[in-house]
């Protein structure tokens, strides 16, 4: 089964936390030019009509005698230990692709290339926050779905994090029969627009949801990390 | 006089004053901003030279080391930048003319298959405010795009930048290429995947974890 929504960027729970650490001002009041740049970009955002998600379930899984596999669908996710761990005692997984959408990655990049950088930048950070939001947005979906079925979801795990290797993308595509939200992957696994994310979320009546997860990372001193 | 604007441009730099009608930063409204201060002091017949060694790299230096300890973010340093680039605005003829000198030249580009930019951008504006001239070759670049630009630019440190473990790869290849013809070429990397470790496997000459660093490294080996 698979799935593709389309969002407007007003449905969606920006992260203003996560915005506000972006521009570096997580304590301190942000400079009104700043404040101004965020208004501007807020409402253009407005206008966006290709922020996707899209998602496929996968009933057909097992997982491999050295704990650091499963397979899906027949293909092979090597995910390492850590995130098999977590998904073990699901008995589905749903794959996922996010995308804030070309409109705003190719907004940003040109900005961020030419006349004004610092609005550029703003729209990257945005960028940003409006894919994870649409995975948010995926996971939460996921969730009610599986509610009245008894079934509960893990956090969900992308390709290139915590020893998964992120070229393990190309099987994640696959799964999908043409582009999901019209993403696609170059033969170096980087997902085009940019401003994109994929994973796994783990479905199942024994999984388990944790509050995330920085310490799963190795980037000790990433501008986003939480759990100092 | 000439102290004195010295020290103004410096800290315009800093502060991201890029002329007087920016509102920003706050603390500076209505001050002359880096335009106004370059103009300044050419009409006060500062040479170009000692424009960029007394004005802009102080400030620019200051603005790396701060970066570094995060003391600073992305937008500040990229306000920053748009300073520095009001004053080049005025001296770049000098420095084409050969009338003033930088202190070397640093060619930087996203290896192949590859397309963030942000990273790389920072480091090539600040190399360029500590004295360098910059030749930014984009993203997704071939190892022949690097070797290209180093026979235009004979001397030149190089600097590649990668963001994902499938493309920091790559940069071994290119870095083999790049000495197969040119053996004594410098060769610097960087990127959030990248470490000490993989620079050292790859034969490059230096892994830099922040901007200041390249430029450490460029003021120690070309300068
Ligand atoms: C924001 C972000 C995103 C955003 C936006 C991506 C974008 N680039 O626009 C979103 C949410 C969309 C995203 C998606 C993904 N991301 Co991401 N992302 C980040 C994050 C948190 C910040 C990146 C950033 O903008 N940094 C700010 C800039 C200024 O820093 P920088 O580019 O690193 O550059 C600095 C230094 O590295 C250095 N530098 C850079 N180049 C050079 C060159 C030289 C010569 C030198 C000396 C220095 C140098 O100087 C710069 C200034 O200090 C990083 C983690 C992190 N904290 O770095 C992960 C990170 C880059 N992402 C990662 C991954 C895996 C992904 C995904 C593959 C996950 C997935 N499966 O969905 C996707 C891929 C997206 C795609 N298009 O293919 C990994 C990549 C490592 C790997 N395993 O390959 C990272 C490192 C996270 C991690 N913990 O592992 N991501």
């Amino acid at each position: 089964m698979k799935v593709e929504f389309t969002y407007q960027f007003e449905e969606l729970a920006i992260d203003m936390d996560r915005l506000r650490k972006g521009l570096g001002y997580s304590e301190e009041p942000i400079p009104e030019l700043f404040i101004d740049y965020l208004k501007k970009v807020k409402e253009d955002c407005r206008e966006l009509t290709d922020i996707c998600g899209a998602f496929r379930i996968c009933e057909e899984l097992q997982f491999a005698d050295n704990k650091r596999s499963f397979f899906a669908d027949g293909a092979e996710f090597k995910v390492g230990r850590t995130i098999a761990q977590k998904l073990r005692k699901a008995d589905k997984m749903a794959f996922f692709v996010c995308t804030a959408g070309k409109t705003i990655s190719e907004k940003a990049s040109s900005l961020l290339k030419g006349e004004d950088p610092v609005f550029g930048y703003v729209y990257d950070i945005m960028g940003s926050a409006i894919a994870e939001a649409v995975a948010d947005e995926v996971q939460h979906h996921i969730e009610q779905q599986m509610l009245p079925l008894g079934a509960k979801i893990t956090n969900r795990y992308s390709p290139g994090y915590c020893h998964w290797n992120v070229s393990d993308q190309h099987k994640l595509f696959s799964l999908f029969d043409e582009n999901p939200c019209g993403v696609s992957l170059t033969e170096s696994a980087l997902m085009n627009p940019v401003k994109s994310v994929s994973g796994v979320i783990g479905i199942g009546q024994d999984v388990e949801f944790q509050d995330y997860q920085c310490s799963l990372c190795a980037m000790k001193d990433c501008v986003y990390r939480s759990d100092e | 006089m000439k102290d004195e604007l010295l020290k103004k441009l410096s800290a315009c730099v800093e502060f991201g004053k890029t002329n007087k009608a920016a509102l920003y930063p706050p603390q500076m409204k209505g001050e002359d901003g880096a335009d106004e201060i370059t103009s300044q002091l050419l009409d006060e017949g500062v040479g170009a030279q000692e424009i960029l060694t007394g004005g802009l790299m102080p400030g620019m230096e200051k603005v790396g080391i701060k970066f570094r300890e995060n003391k600073i973010f992305v937008p500040q340093v990229l306000m920053s930048a748009k300073a520095m680039g009001m004053s080049m605005v005025h001296l770049k003829p000098f420095f084409i003319s050969g009338a003033a000198k930088q202190k070397g030249t640093f060619i930087i580009g996203t290896v192949q298959g590859d397309l963030h930019d942000i990273g790389k951008n920072l480091v090539a504006m600040m190399v360029e405010g500590s004295g360098y001239k910059v030749i930014d070759l984009g993203t997704d670049c071939l190892a022949e795009k690097y070797i290209a630009a180093i026979k235009e630019n004979p001397g030149a440190a190089v600097g590649l930048s990668a963001l994902l473990t499938t493309t920091m790869v790559n940069m071994e290849q290119i870095t083999k290429d790049i000495k197969a013809v040119f053996p004594e070429t410098l060769v610097t990397i960087g990127g959030a995947p990248v470490n000490d470790d993989f620079c050292l496997k790859i034969g490059a000459d230096n892994y830099s974890a922040d901007p200041q660093g390249v430029v450490d490294f460029l003021n120690t080996k070309i300068a």
